[in-house]
């Protein structure tokens, strides 16, 4: 069977382009997590998050988002609660986060517990491959990111 | 009067959908364009690549169809080992055709519900925050969630088969790579984790009947509103009946007159010619045989329901002669049409991924065959958007020296710059300024088309619309901008 059922109540989900440099960031998360905890979470990689995906996000207690940011962040990440919100884009091919929040309350009336994880990007051209200051971010967040589900587990257990 | 429309080299490489109105010195619309000023060059990229991978490259040019693309690619990779259509395995027939109703059917679900409904709901005049699939599903819960469920659906199928929605691989030269399990071929069938094909079936029932209602109360606007006379392509099978995969290519005029009478697709190249303009990226096909004034061709949903004799499929069938009748016409050359075309669409493809679904060989694994090898393959297949067509050509290393992509998109390039025409003839002209509704209505005979100018001129980036009314000094007067 080709992924099509569930196997964790934790989903995570990179978003963005790995032909875009450092915008592949998200992939390259979930990528790292999945070779190093294959059965432990869910893995779903998008270009865009799109409207169906707030059904997706209904199967699960809690979801992570995974993004590129070209914010500057000091800690060359930022990992924090993602509250649901009500944006649209025109394409509607694309939505953001927050929205696929909104649309699983509106829709399916289940809120999962959803964080964002935006890691810093400094290079966008069409090339693959990671730049060295966007690895040294990633490396940050993934160390995080165990710490973080510490916390889960113990807040689970 | 000299005008000079200026192309943003920003836009090239962000994707950019203009358009540009032109008043006399009364007010009156002289002249209208759609715009697409988006770099093509995927054609060129693949020159020099083996041919093994076009099927998987040419899929990054979308993240909508890329089945299609994946598909239409096939077929012409299959050519260059020496395996035409007729000498596929029964199980990698199945499979790929099992792929590509699924994409139609997700693409269609994709467009009628998070782009179109808004229009159909709320109104051509309603707000801009209105105009989003946010507002339909906070207003149309059930809706909504159809919608989506319908969407997944045709995804799941795909994963299923190519292993990823988005970028999946099924295809390979000559065959596919693998088939389905019975538990993954259940999956679809039993209800027991999602809506199985026979809700899919349903529920599109419920969509056809909803929109014929929609324009039985609508009637005259929708008969009326983006109507122009056109030719119209689409592929048929061998007895005149839609088909979608591989099949002949037949053109009809605005009043039914065969003018392109079911050719091998493989002769594509001495029936159709593509024109250029100066202000837009996108090319302009046309059968050569007609010329370029009146030998364009819409093709997509409409054009489809436009040339096949019928539709092989019992319940579609019974829809279509619905929508003819209703019509009142042989050819339907309504512009608005082309929603209810398009969910007709749906319900054959759903039709025909149930007896796919139950046919047996779905799991067989005879998979791929090897003939003798080619210098030259054509694909085509109807995408969701149209006729789609691969041309490659190998040198005798098996590297790619010549790419030509005829997008569906491209296609439709002519009839949606008649359709933004007829909108600025009878929206705009003599108004002066553009108000927001007047923006949509501009747009919303462009989206009609479902276009996706990404792929029509495989560039990289978002579709934003921007509008400009010029005054017959040449002066811009007036601008809407959507990013």
């Amino acid at each position: 069977m080709k992924n099509l059922k569930l196997k964790s109540n934790t989903l995570i989900i990179g978003i963005g382009n790995s032909g875009r440099r450092d915008d592949g960031l998200g992939w390259a998360f979930v990528n790292e997590i999945q070779s190093r905890m294959p059965d432990d979470f869910d893995y779903e990689w998008r270009y865009q998050l799109q409207v169906e995906d707030s059904e997706l996000i209904c199967n699960y207690e809690r979801v992570i988002f995974v993004d590129a940011t070209t914010e500057e962040l000091h800690s060359g990440f930022s990992f924090s609660k993602c509250e649901l919100a009500e944006h649209y884009y025109f394409s509607s091919h694309a939505q953001n986060p927050e929205t696929v929040v909104y649309l699983a309350a509106t829709l399916y009336d289940v809120q999962p517990d959803a964080y964002m994880m935006a890691i810093c990007g400094v290079e966008w051209e069409l090339q693959e491959g990671l730049s060295e200051a966007a690895i040294t971010h990633l490396n940050k967040a993934i160390s995080h990111f165990f710490e973080v589900i510490q916390d889960f587990s113990s807040r689970t257990g | 009067m000299s005008r000079k429309i200026t192309i943003d080299p920003v836009t090239r490489v962000e994707g950019h959908g203009r358009v540009t109105i032109h008043l006399d010195e009364y007010g009156q619309v002289k002249d209208s364009f759609f715009h697409i000023v988006e770099f093509r060059g995927f054609e060129r990229f693949i020159q020099g690549h083996p041919y093994w991978e076009a099927p998987v490259l040419v899929q990054r040019l979308c993240g909508i169809c890329p089945v299609s693309h994946h598909l239409a690619a096939a077929k012409a990779i299959d050519q260059i080992v020496g395996i035409d259509p007729a000498d596929l395995s029964p199980t990698a027939t199945l499979l790929r055709r099992l792929m590509h109703y699924a994409q139609v059917f997700q693409s269609h679900a994709l467009h009628f519900f998070y782009l179109a409904s808004p229009d159909l709901l709320f109104g051509m005049d309603a707000p801009v925050e209105k105009r989003n699939i946010v507002a339909v599903a906070v207003e149309n819960r059930e809706l909504a969630i159809k919608g989506i469920t319908m969407r997944k659906f045709g995804q799941e199928v795909i994963k299923a088969v190519a292993g990823k929605k988005i970028h999946g691989i099924l295809a390979v030269p000559g065959g596919v790579h693998n088939s389905l399990t019975l538990e993954e071929r259940d999956y679809f069938l039993d209800g027991k984790e999602i809506e199985n094909v026979d809700t899919m079936i349903d529920w599109t029932l419920e969509m056809v009947s909803f929109i014929h209602d929609y324009h039985l109360k609508n009637k005259k606007l929708l008969d009326e509103f983006a109507y122009f006379p056109s030719g119209h392509l689409g592929m048929v099978n061998a007895e005149g009946g839609m088909e979608l995969y591989h099949g002949g290519l037949r053109a009809r005029d605005a009043n039914g007159k065969t003018i392109l009478n079911d050719v091998n697709t493989d002769d594509y190249e001495q029936y159709f010619a593509e024109a250029t303009a100066q202000w837009s990226y996108m090319k302009f096909p046309y059968l050569k045989h007609i010329g370029r004034e009146n030998g364009w061709n819409r093709v997509g949903p409409i054009a489809r329901m436009n040339v096949c004799d019928f539709i092989p499929t019992p319940l579609a069938e019974e829809a279509r002669k619905a929508y003819f009748a209703f019509a009142g016409e042989k050819m339907v050359n309504g512009t608005m049409f082309s929603h209810w075309a398009r969910l007709i669409e749906m319900l054959h493809c759903a039709e025909e991924m149930k007896v796919l679904l139950h046919d047996p060989q779905l799991l067989g694994n005879d998979l791929e065959r090897k003939g003798i090898a080619r210098t030259k393959g054509i694909g085509i297949i109807e995408a969701p958007r149209g006729t789609l067509t691969h041309h490659y050509e190998v040198d005798d290393k098996g590297m790619i020296t010549r790419c030509n992509l005829i997008v569906s998109t491209t296609h439709n390039n002519d009839a949606m710059n008649h359709a933004v025409k007829w909108v600025a003839d009878h929206v705009i002209s003599r108004k002066g300024t553009i108000t927001e509704s007047m923006l949509n209505q501009v747009e919303v005979p462009i989206r009609a088309y479902d276009p996706c100018l990404s792929c029509a001129t495989q560039a990289l980036g978002k579709m934003p619309l921007k509008a400009e009314l010029y005054d017959y000094t040449g002066k811009l007067i007036d601008e809407k901008f959507k990013a």
